[in-house]
């Protein structure tokens, strides 16, 4: 074995082995070692992950558990053990969870005091899951990971106990936990079928079954799984009620890596597993696509009139899946090149704007953009972040998201898809914007569809060492501003490698261009945050008459979003019959 | 959306999906001849590789650890996350008092109870490791075998109370106990790449055929298995048991736990 | 018959989901969430089963004789312990709720919206 292939399971065996430690001292151990023991733990996580993926260029990188090699069962149809299989992009997404754990970990410095190194345990877990959901290469494997994560998830949500946050991981964890029965119920299936668990073989078997009922149900129930933690129309209700109430370190997690990896199991199950089935592809081409455009619409429309901030970039994170599925859904090595850097991308920005949610909940003991009214004047760095942040995610020719944008676009067939792109960035990048400008710079405005939105007085644990929680938020800044020419080289590599993991040569990016769909999203952005920013009160009649217009619709809209676990559930099945419908029409057709 | 329309979308959602796993059911192969081989070559082939005589044992320890590897892992996760999230405001630690609804009578604890409990709860125990230490050649396993050894422990509860269980089963001591099998695993899993071969590679001698000792590998893991779920199980009940318990600064009536 | 546990599966999982929809109380969610979770126990089982077979432990029949399917078994372990760590979870956060708000019923209990 080579070293590469020696080294891949370290990836995932060091976390859970830190995490062991950690749970078998936490009694007897010195306050900050848990946070020392963790951040060491992830960087040298991410830095193993990293270079993983950079010898994955040369041909992916397996790992056989136990020995138990495709050979071992001498027969061509059984594979015995779990594999590991490292593509250059998987271990490229690893890496970069592994980066984002430790920028919170370094967050988070303090926050949790109190319960010894127990959050420090539940993270590392769950960034174990996180390295092993990437990697594996066992469709069973990847439940359990998927699961673990899942766990760890729940458990994090509901920390701070407040009556807002145990209700959000309650619904959370149902509809999770619905999710992964669904997961394993597919799993089941698919082995009942084929007898086996290994997705190189299982892709094969399933390229020549044709239009199996079974391979169709098997793919229905894995996408409504992965949708769900992925939070895609209508599978996303909890992502709002989890994300706005989680501790902000974890909230980083959650929107920059859990969710995004969500779609990257489904990208990849997609294209390594259901790639052979003509009825899936269908499927993914018409019906996901659509489903992506109307979830960036939706949750584009739903942040842009929150008040309340972690919810507002809840929503946007919906909106931003939405984009991903869309470039998820091309199918094309372009389109996923796209995702990937858009996964990237996404993962900072949103990283560093949850982290400024974080600071002003640690300073001011509120969340809420209209009380915060010009109080963040003192933590200007922050502000610089959150409109860069804003900016970006509103159409800033620069960057990464510029060119995942462009990237993702240049494959979308038809002006709707492209359209619907360009709004939902729009009214993303203008909300972020709007907040940003009130609280930091106190530009006023009378708020507007925001005003009814619900917030709740909430604090995090204050001081904490302020250059701690700066710092990491202006790093992932940066790292999301660096020009995206850097990353081509690798990705142009890893995104063909990712839909064969054992071909080769690269996929030719379009180099320049896509400046004026940008500048035509910054220009509504801007448009938008001046509109909300120079709005006055409406005291004709005529004003009144034109703000209730306005507000029906979104109060339409919040209403769907209700809080209720049973409208959650009720809706997520209508979302597996729609699935159900599609796959039936396009595979007796 | 009221309940009645709630109900209305769920039944014609279900509706809808009726003909899909109709289609599905009738299209699996049919119950009682499976035509998966994985199984298959798993009982031909692992009884000679392994020495073993449980199947069920050597996929989960040996051919699919990875799988109870993150199964274990889970447990330890649920269980720090009931540590975590049921903190705060109750009885800590030697709390004396049980908490007590109103109007209910207290029952003393029969004798022949007490009896009963402590003569059980060492037999349980002893049971307990036999089914651990046969977990490769006979039904068992680490998992069960944390799971009675739980049960054992609750029976000093039975017999002698709060206060005097958590005295003999200290809260630190069963997260210790946790976090070892835990470790354990991990190391099993980890140490084989220090001989440059696969994580998880049995490099033990596979011992004989229906022996105590069979399976290589799978022996240690079995253990590890054993430790995580008695710890991880035991941590559990004491977090919601003391979840019986009523704080310090808010006394009770004289309402002894006996 | 042939057909009777995969059609029990598909019972279980949508009585399940309907018992969560109508719900007035979170335990009596956590407990529909289990009867939705035993579908999966039952779907695997049945996958593994063979007419005429013994269960996989080779102790007194010798290696070799027809025997069910072990890798749908040491799955199912798997579950049961996902169950495990899932309804543990459920039941601390139903019982903190409890605790600060003096009701389980999903009615009253919605995130975020308490202010409104």
């Amino acid at each position: 074995m080579s070293a590469a292939e020696t080294l891949l399971p370290l990836a995932v065996l060091a976390p859970l082995g830190a995490a062991a430690l950690l749970a078998l001292l936490a009694h007897w151990l010195p306050a900050r070692s848990g946070d020392c023991l963790a951040i060491v733990t992830s960087i040298a996580v991410a830095i193993l992950c990293g270079w993983i993926a950079d010898h994955a260029l040369h041909g992916a990188i397996p790992h056989w558990f136990g020995g138990w090699t495709p050979a071992s069962s001498h027969r061509s149809d059984v594979v015995l053990g779990i594999g590991f299989l490292a593509d250059p992009a998987s271990a490229a997404v690893a890496c970069f969870c592994a980066f984002l754990f430790a920028m919170s970990f370094l967050f988070a410095w303090g926050y949790f005091d109190e319960v010894h190194s127990h959050f420090h345990v539940l993270m590392l877990l769950f960034l174990a899951a996180m390295i092993g959901f990437c990697l594996t290469h066992d469709l069973f494997n990847l439940f359990v990971w998927f699961e673990l994560m899942s766990v760890a998830a729940f458990a994090l949500t509901a920390y701070p106990l407040g009556q807002s946050s145990l209700e959000g991981a309650f619904n959370f964890t149902v509809t999770n936990a619905i999710a992964s029965f669904l997961m394993l119920l597919g799993v089941g299936l698919l082995y009942a079928r084929f007898g086996t668990m290994d997705i190189s073989l299982m892709g094969r078997e399933i390229g020549r079954a044709g239009s199996d009922p079974v391979v169709l149900a098997g793919f229905c129930l894995l996408a409504a799984a992965l949708l769900t933690k992925a939070a895609i129309l209508p599978f996303h209700m909890w992502l709002a009620d989890a994300h706005a109430v989680a501790p902000s370190p974890v909230s980083v997690i959650f929107s920059g890596a859990m969710v995004s990896l969500g779609l990257f199991g489904l990208a990849k199950l997609i294209v390594q597993l259901f790639a052979g089935s003509q009825a899936v592809v269908a499927v993914v081409h018409g019906p996901l696509l659509w489903l992506g455009a109307a979830t960036a619409i939706l949750g584009g429309l739903m942040a842009w009139s929150q008040r309340h901030l972690k919810r507002l970039l809840a929503f946007s994170t919906i909106s931003h899946l939405g984009i991903m599925l869309i470039g998820v859904a091309t199918l094309q090595a372009t389109g996923i090149a796209g995702l990937l850097l858009y996964l990237l991308g996404h993962g900072l920005v949103k990283g560093a704007l949850f982290m400024v949610a974080g600071i002003l909940l640690a300073r001011h003991n509120s969340i809420d953009e209209i009380a915060l009214y010009g109080k963040g004047r003192p933590l200007w760095p922050a502000g610089l972040a959150m409109v860069a942040g804003g900016v970006m995610l509103g159409g800033l020719p620069y960057g990464l998201l510029h060119s995942a944008t462009h990237l993702i676009d240049g494959q979308v067939p038809g002006e709707a898809a492209s359209a619907a792109m360009i709004v939902s960035g729009a009214l993303t990048g203008a909300a972020v914007l709007r907040s940003a400008l009130r609280i930091f710079f106190g530009w006023s405005g009378a708020p507007g569809p925001e005003r009814a939105a619900p917030t709740e007085r909430e604090h995090e644990m204050p001081d904490r060492p302020m250059i701690l929680m700066m710092l990491p938020c202006l790093i992932l800044t940066a790292l999301a501003l660096a020009p995206a020419s850097l990353a081509t080289p690798f990705i142009t590599r890893a995104a063909p490698r990712l839909l064969d993991p054992f071909g080769s040569g690269a996929v030719a990016l379009p180099t320049a261009g896509g400046v004026s769909a940008s500048l035509a999203t910054l220009a509504i952005t801007l448009a938008l945050t001046l509109l909300a920013l120079l709005r006055h009160r409406p005291t004709s009649s005529g004003g009144r008459a034109i703000a209730r217009v306005e507000r029906a619709p979104l109060a339409a809209i919040d209403a769907l979003h209700s809080g209720l676990l049973p409208d959650y559930v009720t809706w997520g099945t209508v979302g597996l019959a729609l699935l159900a419908s599609c796959a039936a029409a396009f595979g007796f057709t | 959306m009221t309940a009645r329309w709630r109900l209305g979308l769920l039944i014609a959602a279900m509706l809808a999906l009726a003909p899909a796993v109709w289609a599905v059911v009738t299209a699996l192969p049919p119950f009682g001849s499976p035509t998966a081989a994985y199984g298959q070559v798993v009982n031909r082939l692992l009884p000679h590789l392994r020495t073993v005589s449980n199947m069920v044992a050597a996929v989960n320890f040996d051919v699919r650890g990875l799988d109870t590897l993150g199964e274990e892992s889970m447990l330890l996760c649920a269980v720090t996350g009931a540590v975590v999230l049921l903190r705060g405001s109750r009885g800590e630690d030697r709390a004396e008092h049980a908490g007590r609804v109103p109007g209910r009578a207290t029952i003393e604890r029969d004798d022949a109870s007490i009896v009963v409990c402590r003569i059980g709860a060492p037999i349980l125990l002893a049971f307990s490791a036999y089914v651990a230490l046969h977990g490769t050649v006979t039904p068992g396993g680490g998992f069960q075998a944390g799971a009675i050894a739980v049960s054992a422990l609750l029976l000093v509860y039975l017999g002698d109370g709060y206060a005097r269980w958590r005295s003999r089963v200290p809260h630190p001591l069963m997260a210790f106990i946790e976090g070892l099998g835990a470790l354990l695993f991990v190391l099993c899993a980890a140490l084989p790449l220090a001989w440059s071969v696969p994580a998880l590679t049995s490099l033990l001698p596979t011992g004989k055929w229906k022996d105590l000792y069979s399976g290589g590998l799978m022996v240690p893991v079995n253990i590890g298995v054993a430790l995580a779920v008695l710890g991880g199980f035991a941590v559990l009940v004491a977090e919601f048991m003391e979840e019986t318990r009523t704080p310090e600064s808010d006394p009770v009536p004289d309402e002894e736990d006996a | 018959m042939t057909l009777l546990p995969w059609l029990v599966t598909a019972w279980l999982f949508g009585i399940g989901i309907y018992g969560i929809v109508t719900s007035r109380d979170y335990v009596h969610i956590i407990g529909s969430l289990s009867v939705c979770q035993s579908s999966t126990y039952v779907l695997l089982l049945s996958i593994g089963f063979r007419w005429h077979s013994g269960p996989p432990i080779f102790y007194e029949h010798p290696p070799g004789t027809a025997s069910v399917d072990p890798v749908v078994h040491a799955l199912v372990l798997t579950d049961i312990v996902v169950g495990a760590a899932v309804t543990a979870l459920l039941l601390v956060i139903a019982l903190q709720v409890h605790k600060r708000c003096g009701t389980t019923d999903p009615q009253q209990l919605r995130p975020l919206r308490h202010t409104k």
